[in-house]
């Protein structure tokens, strides 16, 4: 017999199988009590609420919508840039400092890194209470870091033998450095930090619902009332504000602008970078933060692990963010396979923008209205908003590669899926399954806000922690939360570097 | 008195525990236009870069009028100029951008700065670009628009604007035609005067075609990582050639 071959088109398929447990025990946890709740829902998303008072407060929740996640992305940005340069290897031979420098640095990024928003942003709202600074500082911490990796991971690509070039006309130091990483940052700032804008949007809304401000505060307020029309109100017009900040941000192009324009625009980030950076050094220091003084109680802590079953939480954490990567990295290929024709590809990029534009934890308030709390539903509403994502990155690669073996396998007359597989997907399953790794990176941090919203893993107990201001607790559930998402990191790096 | 510019005492490099340089003496005097002969592998890329500093020999000194290579300051290390047998240039930037970097020796950072951000001057890299026959209309062209001819002469100016005292060029009429190769020869060998222009007045240029070697007046032949022969341009004879190849 022969022996079973895995090949990435398949391993791409494989995780299906989570699907198993999945609806074995959304079965069992399966009710009637909201199903009507449920038709009202998708019936108001046609139906949206439209009057004087709602217009006055979506402008308003919009305006703190777009000036947090505009000014936590600029932020994020200026310094992640500046992180990056200072955490590759590039700047330490230049200025040849000891690269246990960078080392330390790297260490420090990956922590915060770490730590999805939403947790800072929680800690943060316990010890410096509700502020609209909260937003735009617990949006910066992990951003400036991933920010940082994307950069200096780019500026890490410069060929040797360009630097050996540069530095060999012995100009001074910081002049031989910026030309060397300039191309990779602009060129990094052109194909990610412009992205990066549509998920600060993301990040505000879903911070919002925490208490934050912005628009998903008021999503969440319509959603506890169950005014649904009011929520697909506030819905849309988050739609409408991702896809008008993408199509400006594309016209946007540095290199064809006016040098007036393009030395003030320079003045004013750098004018920006010393605001922020006082702004945030006199926030932490002059604001009340009494709660925190309990920090001291870490020394004398009687925290106890098999209290509160730590160890079981961990374990659901971890189940969570697996289940919910097998959901993302295998339910677009086989959508796409099972509905492939002009009309089933324009449903799934429809419905992929729907789960896209909903937060996970509207999508799980959703899920609750017809199933039991249960790892599995966090899992369903994790994987779903993740799978819309790495949907959207399938499709346009694949539609944008060359046809000439597709064409050729249909003209043999190979059936329409079968070429479709062998003639276009085969051809993208390394790089889909690359993206789909960094994915789970990001689906493990994730877990933290589906755990506080669906009662399950570490986020759970993370919300109760804070709320009667067991800072200990809260440090040992950062601690396993970091640990969980740099394992994770480590071991996607490496499947990453397998593939590429 | 014709002085000493550069000079290598009992070098050795080793890459990979394989000596690619083995006891190399040698001196570059003011003046000279030095043609480096040998086979591909025997060792000129790996002088070259040990002369401009870019690798360290493992034994032996390397003097830069008379100091040592380690101990010298940016401006001094500046006086050396580099044309690399695969050009390294900064395939982002624009061709004038790329040959404004060779002014970085001798201007602030916010030169660098205002040359990324295209608007610092670009009236020196101009001279030195329509020097080496460069159009105008590919000024501000990318790199990576450009023909191989036409970027070998981006980094030839990229160089020169440099005003180095000493020129070193790794096989720089690769892949060039025979008329092209005549005039970037010249440029090089500064048979060309022009009073805005500083060309080195010192040259080493690695070489792989013998039909090029007038205009020279000293050449070494390498061979294994060793100087077989280093003699006046009017001794060279056949058998030397006949030791290296």
């Amino acid at each position: 017999m022969n022996k079973l071959k895995l090949n990435p088109s398949s391993i791409t398929f494989l995780p299906v199988l989570v699907c198993i447990p999945l609806a074995y025990e959304l079965f069992i946890n399966f009710h009637i009590g909201g199903i009507e709740l449920f038709k009202e829902f998708i019936i108001s998303s046609l139906n949206p609420k439209i009057n004087n008072e709602i217009i006055f407060t979506l402008l308003k929740r919009l305006n703190e919508t777009i000036l947090i996640a505009f000014y936590s992305w600029l932020i994020s940005i200026i310094f992640g840039i500046i992180f990056g340069i200072l955490s590759s290897e590039i700047f330490y031979k230049i200025l040849n400092l000891p690269i246990f420098l960078k080392r330390f640095l790297n260490l420090f990024l990956t922590f915060i890194r770490s730590i999805h928003e939403i947790i800072w942003g929680l800690i943060l709202m316990q010890i410096y209470g509700i502020n609209f600074s909260i937003g735009i500082i617990a949006i910066c911490i992990p951003y400036v870091a991933i920010n940082a990796k994307v950069f200096s991971e780019q500026i890490e690509n410069i060929n040797l033998k360009t630097i050996e070039s540069i530095k060999q006309i012995n100009g001074i130091k910081s002049s031989t450095l910026i030309t060397l990483v300039w191309s990779p940052v602009i060129e990094t700032f052109k194909n990610f930090g412009l992205y990066r804008l549509e998920c600060a949007i993301r990040s505000t809304t879903v911070l919002g619902l925490f208490g934050v401000g912005g628009i998903g505060t008021s999503i969440f307020l319509s959603f506890q009332t169950l005014n649904f029309r009011e929520l697909w109100t506030y819905l849309w017009s988050l739609a409408f504000l991702i896809i008008i900040s993408n199509v400006l941000l594309k016209k946007i192009n540095l290199l064809n602008t006016s040098k007036k324009f393009l030395t003030s625009f320079v003045i004013a980030l750098f004018c920006i970078s010393l605001f922020s950076l006082s702004f945030f050094v006199y926030f932490i220091f002059n604001k009340n933060a009494i709660p925190f003084n309990s920090i001291n109680n870490l020394l004398i802590s009687n925290f106890n692990f098999i209290s509160y079953d730590f160890l079981k939480l961990l374990f659901e954490t971890i189940i969570l963010g697996l289940l919910s990567t097998g959901i993302a990295i295998s339910f677009p290929p086989i959508f796409i396979l099972i509905l492939n024709n002009k009309i089933g590809i324009t449903i799934i990029r429809l419905i992929a923008f729907l789960f896209r534009l909903i937060p996970a934890p509207i999508l799980i308030l959703v899920l609750l209205m017809f199933n039991d709390p249960s790892i599995s539903l966090a899992a369903i509403a994790l994987g779903l908003h993740n799978a819309a994502i790495t949907s959207k990155l399938l499709l346009a690669n694949l539609y944008n590669q060359d046809k000439t073996q597709y064409t050729a396998m249909k003209s043999l007359g190979v059936a329409n899926r079968s070429s479709w597989l062998f003639g276009l997907f085969i051809k993208q399953a390394n790089s889909y399954l690359a993206y789909c790794a960094y994915r789970s990176d990001i689906i493990i941090r994730e877990t933290a806000i589906l755990g506080v919203i669906g009662s399950v893993g570490l986020g759970w107990q993370l919300q109760e922690s804070l709320s009667s201001f067991a800072w200990e607790e809260v440090i040992v559930i950062l601690f396993s939360y970091s640990s969980i998402a740099i394992i994770g990191e480590l071991i996607n790096g490496k499947i990453k570097s397998n593939l590429t | 008195m014709i002085n000493t510019l550069l000079e290598l005492k009992e070098v050795s490099y080793k890459n990979k525990n394989k000596f690619t340089l083995n006891k190399v003496n040698l001196q570059i005097k003011s003046g000279e236009k030095i043609a480096l002969l040998g086979k591909s592998g025997a060792g000129k890329t790996t002088l070259i870069s040990i002369l401009n500093g870019t690798l360290r020999p493992n034994e032996g000194s390397v003097k830069l009028l008379n100091n040592e290579f380690d101990k010298l300051n940016l401006s001094q290390k500046s006086k050396i100029s580099t044309i690399w047998q695969d050009l390294r240039l900064i395939e982002e930037l624009s061709a004038e951008q790329n040959v404004n970097c060779g002014l970085l020796g001798k201007q602030t950072f916010l030169f660098a700065f205002k040359n990324l951000l295209n608007i610092s001057s670009f009236n020196k890299a101009h001279q030195y670009m329509q020097f080496c026959n460069l159009k105008k209309s590919i000024f501000s062209k990318n790199i990576r628009k450009l023909s191989g001819g036409q970027k070998q002469r981006v980094a030839i100016a990229r160089s020169l604007t440099q005003e180095s005292d000493i020129l070193l060029a790794d096989e720089p009429f690769n892949n060039l035609d025979p008329k092209l190769t005549s005039n970037i020869k010249n440029l090089l060998l500064n048979t060309k005067n022009n009073n805005k222009i500083k060309v080195p007045n010192t040259t080493l240029i690695s070489l792989h075609r013998l039909d090029l070697l007038d205009g020279f007046n000293r050449i070494i032949g390498m061979k294994k990582g060793a100087i077989l022969f280093d003699l006046e341009k009017t001794k060279l004879k056949k058998f030397h050639l006949n030791k290296i190849y």
